[in-house]
């Protein structure tokens, strides 16, 4: 092989597909995890839709697929006939194509949509031959440990991942990482990491849930991994609601969501923050301006969700009642209940990821509330002790530049590793050893590789 | 997507989206194209100046058959010294572009077509051969014609893949177009052959103007004295033909007909991968199908008569 072919780094994730080639310092292609297709074929899997999908006769009999199956029409190149991504979503407003997302809560749910997406994600976006990459694949979070609320990803899911790409696409070589650990690696660019250790408390937010992922030497321990229902959308929700109170003249999600990426931070104290609001509303409440494909346009004024809208990581009861446990407790929850012997790493390495942790401030808030915490549970034990002095914990929050793809920078700084290629599992292993394979990998980024 | 685009998607956007406005920021991406080539996209003097490069391994090749012409007719302002590392480069100064759209979308749409480009280069240079040999030709009966103008020019070979190629060679009344095709899989080359048999029928049913198609996975007799061909037979080489004739190469068509050749052999990978997608999604389905036959057939658990507390009796509805 005369030059090596960079790998690709794939994060599939719920809502955005972040593409790239390991070495760049941003995917290429960030995307709506979305498929369109034509629109009677509800998805194939099983998944029960209602429509009686077997006959009286078993299927074999009648030829080809059953009758009422979606299969029968498809004789010619209708399985060709879909779009994905920003394309999909424009297809999807027309006649003719349904919308699906293939994954759902991190996981792949529908498998013929997913085969066609990376299909065309790989031949349509990246434009490359898959015989000739490397491929670097994320997954939720670990295996194995079973605990309801975390995000995992079953070892089947795995396995399918790996005869997809093995078996359609001959992929050369394959890599499944954890996004939590990639989200680690991505923060080795922040300044504030000396070591490069992959022990930490990931907190990943994107648009559905936020996860606490508590994360050491590599390993996810999932049976602390805690969930919180507030992330982006809730975010906008909430912005929007503001909105309507107000009776703004467009309160629409798009507005509301244009509203929270590009005027909302993270206050230190909501009290004083609104009596500044107060004191200097000029500089403090902005304008927004929307405009309509058609030429119109109208303001709307954006005032307290500024700050209020991110407040409900911290304060979750102003916008949720069922959900009342501020993201900085849940986050020292989650590392009290980790091993003792990884708690200190934990709190010293807390890792933002994900396009909900961007705010400004967000980081500098959540360190000095989870550092209040935890000084406080210090101070008390000091004082049950009768004297004793205890050394301190240190508390740090780590945000860098690459938080919002996170886990897709991280495998991209891993992918470009020279030994990379040598903990992928290959293809001839594969046809060694079957799917079960990809179950196990060494440890990428681990102590004494890099 | 039946076709495959011949641009790089990657490019295209990044261009439109500067080109339309979008704040300058520095970008350093190396990307990969289909067979090994990479692009590389930087600003490395100024915010404004993005700078394309592209490297690709049969670029000495190519420059041979006339490629350095070719990227010139086609990029000629924008050349620059070829990049450290690479084989071309051109680059495009933002403050200094065409003032009306059209020119614009006319200058994203030949950048992101660079690799294409950089390939046309020997097909142009055999149609044109083809052109001239034709003209030669008609100057004879094919009985008094001299050597060489019957048999047709050089070979021309490009090893665009480790060990794959496309032998183009003209002759007075057609161009052949040779691909040699390895498969390293068994059932790529299953699906390769039917795919294959279906572009040798094409001409026998529905379209008569179809290029002609043979395969074998024996030398054709044109590569005969072609150094570097193996004539294996061992079945993982395969050689597909394609025969040109004066109707694929009237200036009207030729640049499609150039287009559509070169991603020949990536279209006739994607569609073996899709139709691998398309089987397994029947496969999934009728796993699902059988799974459903199952449960069916699971005898219901008997019905047995149920008595409250105070001795009444009644059945479970449904």
């Amino acid at each position: 092989m005369a030059p090596q072919t960079p790998a690709v780094v794939m994060d599939n994730g719920t809502g955005y597909t972040k593409l790239g080639f390991a070495g760049n310092d941003s995917p290429s292609f960030v995307f709506p995890t979305a498929i369109a297709t034509k629109s009677q074929g509800g998805g194939g899997g099983g998944s029960g839709s209602g429509r009686p999908a077997v006959a009286n006769k078993p299927s074999f009999l009648t030829g080809g697929a059953g009758p009422g199956s979606h299969l029968s029409g498809k004789r010619g190149t209708e399985d060709l006939d879909f779009f994905i991504g920003d394309e999909a979503l424009a297809a999807s407003a027309g006649p003719g194509y349904g919308l699906h997302y293939p994954i759902r809560h991190g996981q792949i749910e529908n498998w013929d949509d997913m085969e066609r997406f990376w299909s065309n994600s790989i031949f349509k976006y990246l434009r490359v031959e898959p015989e000739d990459h490397y491929f670097l694949l994320t997954e939720p979070a670990s295996q194995y440990h079973l605990n309801y609320s975390a995000p995992l990803n079953p070892p089947e899911n795995r396995e399918n991942t790996a005869e997809i790409f093995f078996e359609s696409f001959n992929c050369a070589g394959l890599y499944i990482a954890v996004q939590a650990v990639l989200a680690l690696a991505a923060s080795w660019t922040s300044s504030k990491v000396q070591d490069r250790s992959l022990t930490g408390t990931v907190i990943d937010s994107g648009e559905g849930v936020t996860h606490v992922i508590p994360v050491a030497e590599g390993y996810v321990i999932g049976s602390s991994i805690k969930s919180i229902p507030i992330a982006g959308r809730d975010i906008t929700y909430f912005v929007q609601s503001l909105l309507r109170d107000r009776g703004e003249p467009d309160s629409s999600l798009k507005t509301a969501e244009r509203i929270k990426e590009e005027y909302c931070y993270v206050c230190p104290d909501v009290v004083k923050e609104f009596s500044r609001f107060d004191m200097e509303p000029a500089e403090r409440f902005k304008q927004h301006t929307v405009t309509y494909p058609n030429g119109k346009s109208v303001t709307v004024d954006v005032g307290y969700e500024r700050f209020l809208a991110p407040e409900i990581f911290f304060n979750p009861e102003i916008y949720s009642s069922d959900f009342l446990t501020p993201l900085p407790n849940i986050v020292d929850m989650t590392i009290q209940q980790s091993p003792i012997d990884v708690r200190r790493g934990l709190y010293k390495n807390i890792v933002l990821s994900g396009g909900s942790t961007l705010y400004r401030q967000f980081g500098r808030r959540l360190q000095r509330d989870i550092k209040h915490l935890v000084d406080e549970r210090i101070a008390a034990s000091e004082r049950r002790s009768g004297g004793a002095k205890s050394g301190g914990l240190e508390v740090q929050v780590i945000e860098h530049k690459r938080q919002r793809h996170g886990p897709w920078f991280g495998g991209s700084l891993l992918g470009q590793t020279p030994e990379f290629r040598s903990y992928c599992h290959t293809k001839a292993e594969y046809d060694e050893y079957g799917p079960s394979i990809v179950r196990r990998f060494a440890l990428l980024g681990g102590p004494g590789s890099t | 997507m039946l076709l495959l685009d011949y641009q790089n998607v990657l490019i295209e956007s990044l261009l439109k989206d500067r080109l339309a406005g979008a704040a300058p920021t520095s970008i350093d991406q190396v990307v990969s194209d289909f067979d090994g080539v990479t692009f590389h996209i930087s600003t490395p003097e100024s915010k404004s100046k993005i700078q394309i490069s592209i490297a690709l391994r049969c670029f000495n090749e190519l420059v041979k058959y006339g490629a350095q012409q070719v990227l010139e007719r086609e990029y000629g302002p924008f050349i620059v010294p070829p990049e450290q590392g690479y084989d071309f480069s051109v680059s495009v100064d933002l403050d200094s572009l065409p003032p009306d759209q059209d020119a614009r979308d006319d200058l994203v749409r030949r950048i992101s077509l660079l690799k294409r480009n950089v390939m046309a280069a020997p097909f142009e240079q055999a149609f044109d051969e083809f052109k001239a040999l034709q003209e030669e030709a008609s100057k004879y009966t094919s009985e008094s014609a001299p050597q060489g103008v019957m048999e047709g020019g050089e070979v021309r070979a490009i090893h665009y893949r480790e060990e794959e190629a496309i032998y183009i060679k003209a002759s007075h009344d057609r161009v052949t177009v040779i691909f040699s095709t390895r498969f390293s899989d068994e059932t790529d080359r299953v699906f390769g052959k039917v795919f294959l048999q279906e572009f040798v029928d094409a001409r026998r049913r529905a379209i008569q103007n179809a290029p002609q198609v043979l395969f074998r996975s024996d030398a054709p007799l044109e590569l005969q004295n072609v150094p570097g061909v193996v004539s294996s037979g061992s079945g993982e080489i395969g050689y597909i033909t394609f025969v040109l004739f004066p109707r694929h190469l009237t200036p009207q068509r030729r640049e499609e007909v150039i287009s559509h050749i070169q991603t020949f052999r990536d279209y006739f990978h994607y569609h073996i991968k899709a139709s691998k997608a398309y089987i397994h999604s029947r496969m999934r389905k009728r796993t699902a199908d059988f799974l459903q036959v199952l449960r069916r057939a699971r005898p219901d658990s008997e019905e047995k008569e149920r008595k409250t507390a105070s001795g009444r009796t009644f059945r479970v509805q449904g």
